[in-house]
């Protein structure tokens, strides 16, 4: 009996109907004439580079031992020790400052063709969440190296979060396992990291991409109307794709891999204690103005790339007009966000 | 422009710029994470320093070793130590500055931020003054200027400042690194604990520790930190770890003589009394060492090893107690003379003297082989106790007692024409069945005073009982010591016969020494010598 009979037998579903579903949404998915470019597949990037970052997490949570004796230890072990060890870190390291790169650039180029505005801005709401998720993964998973960067900033940064008003402490308590970084922490980040964040992540990607299904990729005006479908260019431009990240992670990894630095020691405080870069520009703020205004800032930000979509149309009726100045406003985040970063990575 | 084409260029640019310059940033950052040097933050003051020592080439390595430092990463510039206000007895003006400096930060100035430290040294044997308190005799026997870069230079340690402080930090935190791994370096505390008086170095050298740390030191880290009730990180001990470091149970200190139960640098060996009220008693101190032994060591072999150390202390000053006798005996009968200017003595017969052989012997018989003997002991170097050590000390005692003969004492007389073996023991002796090593079988036949005295080990529990009633040593020693002396032909290895194995190593040196009379005793070359009466 031939495979594909006894699998029927099985699973008697009628195979016409998954076929044709299949080919709908996947096969012959209308992708609009505009993809051809190269540059407009930076939604697609974040994606295979989280695929990326759950294959080399599921290896290195092997070999990672999530408290404060073991952590540093088992880093250096996979680092020095594990075959090909430190690459799987290293791309993994890599992974996570490329994907918020890429997710950077794939809000530049949605904002800047307007892909946000009416009917979809419920789906830019959920991009942003998304964005927002990986910073956090990434600033959980930073935490678990435990060196005495990692082991500061985890300090500092959970410190901010006492800042909130009403639930503040509350929330410090309850992330930090206690009023201090402890071994309560890293197991609870080590949680967050691997087992909460990452599914909750598939889900909204899931969300993000049926409304983007839903809608059709949205198709900025100057190219040629119509479309072609999904397989087989895309999804070989696709597998280019892939192919590229995972050279450019190697590449990486082996030019500039990440090192151990010094262990966690919760009874020195350095000097100097820095975050992570992608948190440069809200460092850099803070340390601008008082806490208070730094922390409000801040969360006024968050809320008005959230909503930007809805606030929008208040600045103008004039739909050209409003162009401008969303053009305006998000040219002064960009600079705003690479100056601060700049200026953050060459001062002491 | 149009919309399109004003998207497309703001898109081209910004995720340009986006691209290139926070790969640039990634990459920069993951560089660093492979700095195991902490970064650190120059103030304009310390920069100012620092740049006019480098240009004009002053002490430049030192301004590099602070870099290097703790210091330099907790952001303690040059001014924090340097700082001096008018009138302070080293207060220097900068010439290339309008700064007030101070020449020589004392541990008056450590002390703002290592006040603990400061303290713990202050009452420590380290700050103790007894080098000048008994320097006035030693002093005319070396001239001034050699002593400067002699006893002045170890003994800096313990300097009185002008601010009244005590002490040389920088004797074992060598500025201006102030390293820890350099002040746990065995060499470090080598620098004054070395050579023929205290060879406290060669001694931890010579021991088991020693050897494995040289062996595998070189891959540990000596720059821990030794705080927090913490297991010490490497296999075997240096000098800092059972003297001042921590353990499980022990806080780490700088009090050097927080775990000394004896004075066994002293003319004669007794139980500490070293800033009692804030230490507690000997045994306290003894019970601190013990801990921090215990780390490694099972309890019986920590005991046995010690108390055989203190026996050995104890044994020590017994023949000083003989060499005392005879020079004061050959100081009174006029034999030998005390050195004497305006009607103060500049030797003593029962310390020192420079000019008479006997009170050179005396001299040595403590303040170098005596030492060596105890410490040897104490520390685990078996050479310094034996043949750097009690040979010595031995030889001294009967160099004395011949000196008396040669120079009509009739009772040095009557021991020089002795031909009885136990002549070399005229003094009390104390012992212990058996060594912390393990059980020895036929090691413990043959000393003379064993095989000839019955009533040898009476004489001895006599003697190791009195000094327990004397308070030298402890309730819990007492009693390990009874346990053994209980089991004595276990201890002893007397109820072990082995004798298999003795008699085929007696065999082979049958052989080796008839083979030595062949080869060589009974050989006699034909030509004849030059020399001939």
């Amino acid at each position: 009996m031939r495979v594909k009979d006894w699998l029927k037998e099985r699973f008697p579903i009628d195979y016409a109907k998954f076929i044709e579903i299949n080919e709908n949404i996947f096969i012959k998915e209308p992708i609009p004439n505009h993809l051809k470019k190269w540059y407009y597949c930076t939604g697609a990037t974040p994606l295979i580079l989280f695929a990326i970052q759950v294959v080399t997490g599921i290896l290195l949570t092997f070999y990672f031992i999530p408290s404060p004796e073991m952590a540093y230890e088992s880093v250096r072990h996979i680092t020095e020790e594990v075959t090909l060890g430190f690459w799987i870190r290293g791309v993994h390291r890599w992974g996570s400052n490329l994907m918020i790169i890429t997710l950077l650039l794939h809000i530049v180029r949605v904002f800047f063709t307007g892909a946000y505005r009416k009917p979809r801005e419920i789906n830019w709401m959920v991009g942003v969440v998304l964005f927002f998720l990986t910073l956090a993964l990434s600033f959980t998973g930073y935490s678990l190296t435990y060196n005495q960067l990692s082991y500061w900033a985890t300090t500092v940064g959970t410190n901010m979060i006492n800042e909130v008003p009403v639930i503040g402490h509350w929330l410090l308590v309850f992330l930090r396992g206690g009023e201090e970084v402890t071994a309560n922490t890293l197991t609870r980040f080590f949680t967050i990291h691997v087992g909460f964040l990452p599914p909750l992540i598939v889900l909204v990607m899931a969300v993000h991409i049926i409304i983007l299904r839903i809608h059709g990729v949205s198709e900025p005006e100057g190219y040629e109307k119509g479309h072609y479908p999904f397989y087989p260019l895309h999804f070989y431009k696709i597998i280019i794709v892939f192919l590229f990240v995972l050279c450019l992670l190697s590449t990486l990894t082996i030019l500039l891999p990440p090192g151990l630095g010094e262990a966690a020691n919760p009874a020195v405080t350095p000097s100097h204690i820095k975050p992570e870069w992608y948190f440069f520009p809200t460092y850099r703020f803070l340390k601008l103005v008082p806490l208070n205004v730094g922390i409000g800032g801040t969360a006024l930000f968050i809320i008005g790339m959230m909503f930007w979509p809805f606030i929008e149309p208040f600045l103008s009726r004039d739909i050209s007009k409003r162009t401008k100045i969303s053009f305006i406003v998000a040219s002064l985040v960009i600079i705003l966000t690479l100056g601060f970063s700049i200026w953050e990575t060459v001062v002491l | 422009m149009d919309t399109m084409k004003g998207q497309q260029w703001l898109i081209g640019i910004f995720s340009t710029l986006l691209i290139v310059i926070l790969m640039i940033l990634a990459g920069v950052e993951m560089k660093k994470t492979r700095h195991d040097k902490p970064e650190i933050e120059i103030d304009k003051t310390t920069a100012q320093c620092i740049n006019c020592h480098e240009r004009k080439g002053i002490a430049v390595k030192q301004t590099g070793a602070w870099k290097e430092s703790e210091h330099a990463v907790m952001g303690i510039g040059c001014n924090e130590c340097h700082q001096a206000e008018e009138g302070e007895f080293d207060a220097q003006k900068c010439p290339e500055s309008d700064f007030l400096i101070a020449r020589h930060p004392t541990p008056k100035d450590c002390e703002e931020c290592h006040a603990q430290e400061v303290k713990e040294f202050a009452e420590s044997k380290h700050a103790h003054q007894f080098w000048l308190l008994k320097n006035a005799d030693r002093a005319i026997f070396e001239n001034p200027i050699s002593t400067r870069h002699g006893c002045e230079q170890c003994h800096q340690i313990a300097n009185i400042w002008p601010d009244g402080s005590v002490g040389e930090c920088d004797a074992c935190h060598a500025k201006h690194s102030f390293s820890k791994a350099v002040a746990r370096q065995p060499e470090t505390c080598g620098e004054c604990h070395v050579g023929p008086d205290h060879p406290h170095l060669e001694i931890y050298i010579e021991s088991k520790h020693g050897n494995i740390f040289a062996a595998q030191g070189h891959n540990w880290d000596m720059g821990y930190a030794t705080t927090n009730n913490e297991e010490i990180p490497n296999e075997v001990p240096v000098c800092t770890t059972c003297h001042m470091d921590g353990n499980e149970t022990q806080p780490m200190t700088h009090n050097v003589s927080d775990r000394l139960a004896w004075e066994s640098q002293m003319t004669w060996s007794f139980r500490t009394v070293w800033n009692e009220e804030e230490s507690g008693d000997w045994q306290v101190k003894r019970g601190r060492m013990q801990a921090i032994c215990k780390s490694c060591h099972a309890p019986d072999f920590v005991e046995t090893y010690l108390l055989t150390a203190d026996l050995v202390n104890l044994q020590y000053n017994e023949i000083r107690r003989e060499i005392v006798r005879w020079t004061k005996k050959m100081t009174a009968s006029g034999i030998i003379d005390r050195l004497e200017a305006d009607g103060k003595f500049y030797s003593s017969p029962v310390l020192n003297g420079w000019d008479e052989e006997p009170e050179h012997d005396m001299y040595n018989a403590w303040h170098h082989e005596g030492r060596r003997f105890r410490h040897g002991a104490e520390m685990m170097g078996a050479d310094f106790t034996q043949w750097h050590g009690i040979w010595e000390v031995q030889d001294d005692l009967n160099s004395i007692i011949k000196y008396a003969a040669e120079h009509g004492d009739k009772e040095a007389q009557k021991w020089v024409d002795s031909n009885h073996p136990s002549k070399f023991a005229t003094y009390s002796l104390y012992d212990i069945p058996g060594s912390a090593w393990g059980i020895s079988v036929k090691v413990n036949t043959t000393p003379f005073v064993y095989n000839n005295y019955p009533d040898y080990w009476d004489r001895i529990y006599a003697n190791v009982e009195a000094a327990y009633q004397r308070g030298l040593l402890s309730k819990p020693q007492w009693e390990h010591w009874l346990e053994r002396y209980e089991n004595k032909d276990h201890y002893l290895g007397l109820k072990y016969k082995a004798d298999s194995t003795f008699n085929y190593f007696k065999e082979r040196n049958d052989i080796d020494f008839e083979k030595m009379d062949e080869q060589v005793i009974q050989f006699k070359l034909p030509g004849k010598p030059f020399y001939e009466k």
